[in-house]
């Protein structure tokens, strides 16, 4: 120190606390140039509780998960979309979009270089600080939230409204509506089939009573034997065998059924189980665990397979019944990220 | 080795900070939208010359808006690790010592969390409990890591791994028991992330971090003595409960600061202070605002890959200080023994 004038610290302070002062450049002021001044202004409330601001015609949209990006093709309003999240697969086209990173940790940057008007969230799959910045950056990002199955339709209704795209909206809803309330009318009061859905298998990981899919499993005639309210549980095994579900209920990362049954034979502790000595093994398709349109397809899907006495009986009064309400797109080959989309 | 002049450790400063500098110039230039450095010159010169209205918005929203705040929090994290790392060898004379390693980052992260779950949207809140944590940690290693009176190394380090590892679980479990939106963020937070700006004005942070980097330097030729010795300090005058003191409570405010914004970032306390020690000696008068700047250097330079390697997802900063860190740290451990 004897040596060593205090006017050191004070140049090692001054070119530190320089670095300081530049970030303080005031960002809401690129908000007003970011969006055009001719637009007039709609605000709405999203399904988080935050205002957000679009212009009247929302014409650039990025999608922050595939569930989102889905029901957008699905409205028909793939031309709007400027940008998706690398695991959007479903359309295919999709893919083509410009990609802003995973949906866990997009690069912002990379969304700002798209020049939204809207950008799409959920609470499913997304950061609250990834919102929270983009918001702060004076992007409009409406997050989705649904629990439900008739939630998931509330939502498509809002986003499409909020788009600019009421019309769209309500005709998908509404057909979306139409065919869950056949579904219904064909399960009747049967009772529900008890079933254990695997999110995730090492560590066994399911589902809680206030997510969407223990609601699809509702609508498909099945319902959740786990009871948690966290959304995403993890069960001791000895849990499962204990409930003894009636069926279990893998996502797409198994291939098909067959392929699914085997593979749980081979493994001591599940092969005791009693669904698994019956066969009551079933995949579903990635869709169950996507809060989007798709989710009616994997639920039809579902009943089908749950419910198949009830299904060949009425093939056989009204045989086009299955190729009736062929969906928009071809949902072949789901990826992988299923499970970790679910969670 | 020459005598340190206030003239040599003023140009080995401003030697390093013109390599932030450049660090901080490329970190602007690149990122997952590309940018040239001709475009920052003429945005820079049209803003400072009060053009900005023929700035493209986008263009200013990424460099303004979001690559320049994130590396001055990535300057403030660096300088706070490095300086906190520097202070915490000095003071238990053991070239080991680091927030990280010693379990203090992880006091400071369980605080933070506590505060989340307990006061979520106080601001200055979390800053406040990380700091508390760090502090108590501290103490508890010191007094754990004791023996006889003494202060051993090996102890001390074995005290500072268990208690991360306590710690850890004690977060684990609390991460648990909360709903499924936090723990996406929080299990970021952790991994060190320098994606998510905080809540509380960085200028703020900046003045804590100057005052905490100041009182350390303060107690700089203090430092040098107590190198020699607790007992051979006191000897020649030193007043080494008070330097002590000063430097613990100001290491914890750099850890508590540090973690507070970014999670816990790996390795950079621990590996800045070796490297400037092998570059410019052991005299804490160049070593504690050396390793300040570069820290800061080096967690640019990391959130710079971090951003730009596997463009345009990001990874956590904290992933690529320990894939680049724990090599080092070998290294200079096998060193030592040889």
């Amino acid at each position: 120190m004897r040596n060593c004038p205090p006017k050191l610290a004070c140049a090692l302070m001054l070119a530190i606390s320089a670095g300081a002062a530049l970030p303080a450049f005031p960002a809401s002021s690129f908000a007003a140039m970011t969006t055009g001044i001719n637009d007039a202004k709609r605000v709405f409330t999203d399904e988080v509780g935050r205002q957000i601001e679009v212009p009247a015609q929302v014409r650039r949209i990025v999608t922050l998960s595939p569930d989102l990006t889905e029901t957008i093709y699905a409205l028909g309003l793939e031309d709007r979309l400027v940008g998706d999240t690398n695991y959007c697969d479903t359309p295919a086209a999709a893919k083509q979009k410009p990609h802003i990173g995973q949906p866990l940790n997009p690069s912002l940057e990379a969304i700002v270089a798209l020049r939204p008007d809207l950008v799409l969230a959920s609470t499913s799959i997304n950061r609250r600080e990834t919102v929270d910045a983009l918001a702060k950056l004076g992007i409009a990002v409406y997050t989705s939230n649904p629990h439900t199955v008739r939630g998931v339709l509330a939502s498509i209704t809002r986003m499409a409204q909020v788009i600019g795209a009421d019309a769209e909206g309500k005709a998908l809803v509404t057909q979306l509506q139409a065919r869950l309330d056949k579904l219904q009318a064909r399960l009747g009061e049967l009772p529900l089939i008890h079933v254990l859905f695997v999110v995730w298998e090492e560590p066994l990981i399911s589902i809680g009573q206030n997510t969407f899919i223990a609601d699809a499993l509702r609508w498909a005639g099945a319902e959740s034997i786990i009871t948690s309210h966290e959304n995403w549980p993890q069960i001791g095994f000895e849990e499962v065998v204990r409930l003894q579900p009636d069926y279990i209920l893998f996502t797409t990362n198994h291939g098909g059924d067959r392929k699914a049954l085997d593979d749980v034979r081979s493994r001591p502790a599940w092969r005791s189980l009693r669904a698994v000595e019956l066969g009551h093994v079933v995949v579903s398709t990635d869709e169950i665990a996507r809060p989007s349109s798709g989710l009616v397809d994997a639920i039809e899907q579902l009943a089908r397979k749950l419910h198949p006495e009830l299904f060949s009986v009425q093939m056989q009064g009204n045989s086009s019944w299955i190729g009736q309400e062929i969906p928009p797109y071809n949902f072949g080959s789901a990826a992988e990220e299923c499970g970790a989309c679910a969670r | 080795m020459r005598p340190l002049t206030p003239r040599r450790v003023v140009g080995m400063c401003m030697a390093l900070l013109f390599i932030l500098f450049v660090v901080v110039v490329i970190s602007l230039r690149m990122g997952a939208v590309p940018i040239s450095v001709r475009d920052i010159v003429t945005t820079l010169f049209k803003s400072a010359v009060g053009r900005q209205d023929e700035v493209s918005s986008e263009f200013a929203l990424v460099v303004f808006g979001l690559r320049l705040p994130r590396i001055a929090l990535g300057i403030l994290v660096g300088a706070a690790l490095a300086t906190a790392g520097a202070s915490f060898q000095a003071l238990l004379r053991n070239p080991l010592a680091d927030p990280y390693v010693l379990g203090v980052s992880s006091g400071a992260a369980l605080g933070a969390i506590v505060s989340l779950i307990v006061a979520p949207f106080t601001p200055g809140a979390i800053q406040v409990a990380a700091f508390a944590g760090a502090a108590v940690t501290i103490a508890a290693v010191y007094f754990l890591g004791r023996r006889g009176g003494q202060l051993d190394s090996a102890t001390l380090l074995l005290a500072g791994i268990v208690s991360a590892s306590f710690l850890s679980a004690v977060i684990m479990f609390l991460m648990t028991t909360l709903s499924g939106r936090d723990l996406r963020g929080m299990a970021f937070w952790l991994m060190g992330d320098l994606s998510s700006a905080p809540r509380v004005d960085l200028r703020w942070l900046y003045l804590l971090l100057i005052i905490a980097v100041g009182s350390i330097y303060t107690t700089s030729s203090d430092l040098n003595l107590i190198l020699t010795g607790e007992q051979e300090a006191r000897h020649l005058g030193v007043n080494v409960n008070r330097v002590k003191l000063v430097v613990y409570v100001s290491a914890s405010i750099l850890t508590g600061l540090a973690v507070s914004v970014s999670g816990a970032i790996g390795y950079v306390g621990l590996l800045v202070p070796h490297v400037m020690r092998m570059l410019f000696g052991t005299d804490h008068r160049l070593l504690i605002p050396a390793s300040a700047i570069g820290g800061a250097i080096i967690v640019v330079a990391a959130d710079l890959l971090a951003r730009t390697i596997v463009a345009p997802t990001e990874l956590p900063v904290g992933a690529m200080t320990a894939i680049a860190g724990a090599p080092v740290f070998i290294y200079l451990m096998r060193r030592r023994v040889r």
